[in-house]
């Protein structure tokens, strides 16, 4: 039996918070969490630094609550929704009716990653929903952007208040709609300037090659052989899926290499490609499902002359 | 052929492709020169006739007198292969581990080979038989004083049938890019290289042909000089060891496989990082 607002709902029940005090997330959270308690459901918190002690210091002494470090578990999307996934399938394994998580987004991703994260907080409405799962992604409105906030209303399905309600945001677009949407990503800065690489109709071996030269060292060992592998797989896709040709073009600066990859085709179908596993692995959806594992920004972009998808490695909070 | 397409550890099994004869010519001369120096016996195999061969030779020193003496043989490609329709890999291979022992009997400090092999090749079930039997000669050569050159003709042949038989040597002029060869140790087979979507056909029929053996309930391939991995070709070697009742270990250099085995959750497949 779940309990709580979420009592009779099948699967996901996704809440935001959009808090402007302490007592504001507190007034949220804390009945959220000790209900969870009472009624012997797994109960998590994953809040960054500040917000997780703020919580901390206001449960009594000894309650049962798992803290999450919300750097780790915020870095990447899809290995979000991996962890998250392996996490409740557990719970369920070991019996548990409903599990309640309080989230937070670090502040860093509402800058030059936002769009990936916007995807993300869509994307598990869907990722989810086969687990009792009652969560609440909590949002501070003094530093959330306003277009930030836009996103967040439209990807959960309710907000919850102090005043202990839990109302339809009223613009919840369902994830298939919106991931299908066109949402441009701004461009990083090293875009504006010309590539040290460009090719046309590259051979994916050609393509890593570029990659291993162009980085010269400038990123961790670990860090080159991810952002190869992601180059691979995203040139295989275009030349497999995509309408040719296919241009690859690389910037590097101090601190990140930048690969973009395009294509005149339409990009992938599937709304959740790069989120989730694609289930049998055709059109390439696992290899695009790893790029985003390996790198620490990818975005699509699809407009009238294709679609590009374009992959970071290294520091990927750009001012832009 | 010390070029990139070499393993670092390249034993002396390697795959020459030729667009002009001139180059199998002087890799003919190449060869004559390092087993006379070397006191082996040097074997020349090929389509044409013997006594042809040696009057384009005949300027290279000491070839005439290697010849008297038995240092150099030359041999029609009927005369050294079993040919009928398809050759034979056990009995073809045999046929080197006693020629080589011959060599060593009669004073060599072994046996060098070069073998123009394109007219054993022509054929999808003469190439699918003798791509068998260059990885099970690939092993003899790895361990005992034998080397050997396989030459093919390029313009009889073509890129995608000389692919088939050259990713099996661990040196090559081809253009291929991985290679499949005997390993050492405990290591069923070495893979050098890369190995991407593009080279998925290729790799699955190189290993169904090299049949790697598990050992003690593991399948340890040498992977080393495998520059990069993608997903696909875990799942085939995973695959492979599992239809053997085997679990893969993949010994490498590099975490990124390891990293990729984790993501993709693949339990019965093992990445050994070593240094």
């Amino acid at each position: 039996m779940r309990t709580g607002a979420a009592a009779g709902h099948v699967g996901y029940f996704h809440e935001a918070i959009l808090y402007d005090s302490d007592d504001h997330l507190l007034a949220v959270v804390l009945p959220f969490l000790l209900g969870g308690v009472e009624a012997g459901e797994p109960t998590v918190v994953g809040l960054g630094g500040r917000g997780a002690e703020v919580v901390r210091r206001a449960l009594p002494t000894g309650a049962e609550v798992t803290f999450l470090s919300g750097a780790d578990v915020y870095s990447r999307p899809t290995a979000a929704i991996r962890a998250y996934r392996e996490m409740l399938t557990g719970h369920v394994a070991a019996g548990a009716t409903q599990i309640r998580i309080v989230g937070e987004l670090p502040p860093v991703v509402f800058g030059a990653t936002w769009d990936w994260w916007a995807r993300y907080e869509s994307a598990i409405n869907h990722a989810y929903d086969d687990f009792p799962l009652w969560s609440m992604c909590a949002y501070d409105r003094r530093v959330t952007p306003p277009h930030v906030l836009t996103d967040v209303t439209r990807t959960h399905p309710r907000i919850a208040r102090p005043d202990g309600s839990h109302e339809p945001t009223g613009v919840y677009t369902d994830p298939a709609s919106y991931l299908a949407e066109c949402r441009p990503a701004p461009l990083d800065p090293l875009q504006h300037t010309a590539p040290v690489v460009e090719l046309v109709d590259p051979t994916p071996a050609r393509a890593r090659e570029a990659v291993r030269a162009a980085d010269a060292g400038l990123l961790p060992p670990d860090g080159v052989d991810d952002l190869v592998m992601a180059v691979s797989e995203v040139v295989c896709n275009a030349l497999r899926h995509g309408t040719p040709p296919v241009r690859m073009r690389l910037w590097c600066a101090s601190d990140r290499i930048v690969v973009a990859v395009h294509d005149r085709g339409p990009g992938p179908k599937d709304p959740y490609a790069g989120l989730l596993p694609a289930g049998d692995g055709t059109e390439g959806g696992l290899g695009l499902w790893i790029s985003h594992q390996s790198c620490d920004h990818v975005t699509h972009h699809r407009d009238a002359d294709g679609f590009t998808i374009r992959l970071t490695a290294g520091n990927a909070h750009v001012p832009v | 052929m010390t070029g990139g397409n070499a393993t670092g550890r390249a034993h002396g099994h390697a795959c020459l492709v030729y667009d002009d004869p001139a180059a199998l010519h002087a890799r003919t001369v190449e060869q004559v020169g390092l087993g006379l120096a070397a006191g082996e016996q040097v074997w020349l195999v090929g389509p044409e006739d013997p006594d042809a061969v040696a009057r384009r030779l005949a300027a290279v020193p000491g070839f005439a007198d290697a010849r008297r003496h038995g240092a150099v043989r030359l041999f029609r490609v009927d005369e050294a292969y079993r040919r009928d329709e398809v050759v034979d890999p056990g009995s073809q291979v045999r046929a080197y581990v006693r020629a080589t022992t011959e060599a060593l009997a009669a004073g060599h400090t072994g046996l060098r080979v070069l073998a123009e092999a394109t007219d054993l090749v022509r054929t999808p079930a003469q190439r699918d038989a003798f791509a068998r039997y260059e990885h099970r000669v690939d092993h003899w050569i790895r361990h005992h004083p034998m080397t050997a050159v396989c030459a093919y003709d390029r313009r009889v042949l073509g890129d995608a049938a000389i692919a088939e038989l050259a990713c099996l040597h661990p040196e090559t002029n081809a253009d291929v890019l991985f290679r499949l060869h005997a390993g050492d140790d405990d290591a069923a087979v070495a893979l050098a290289g890369e190995l991407d979507p593009t080279d998925e056909c290729l790799f699955a029929a190189a290993l169904e042909r090299a049949e790697p053996s598990p050992v003690a309930g593991r399948l340890v391939f040498d992977a080393t000089d495998l520059r990069f991995v993608d997903h696909r070709a875990l799942l085939l070697l995973r695959e492979y060891a599992h239809r053997h009742g085997a679990v893969a270990v993949l010994r490498t250099h590099r975490p990124a496989p390891a990293r990729l085995v984790e993501l993709l959750g693949l339990t019965d497949l093992r990445v050994e990082v070593v240094r």
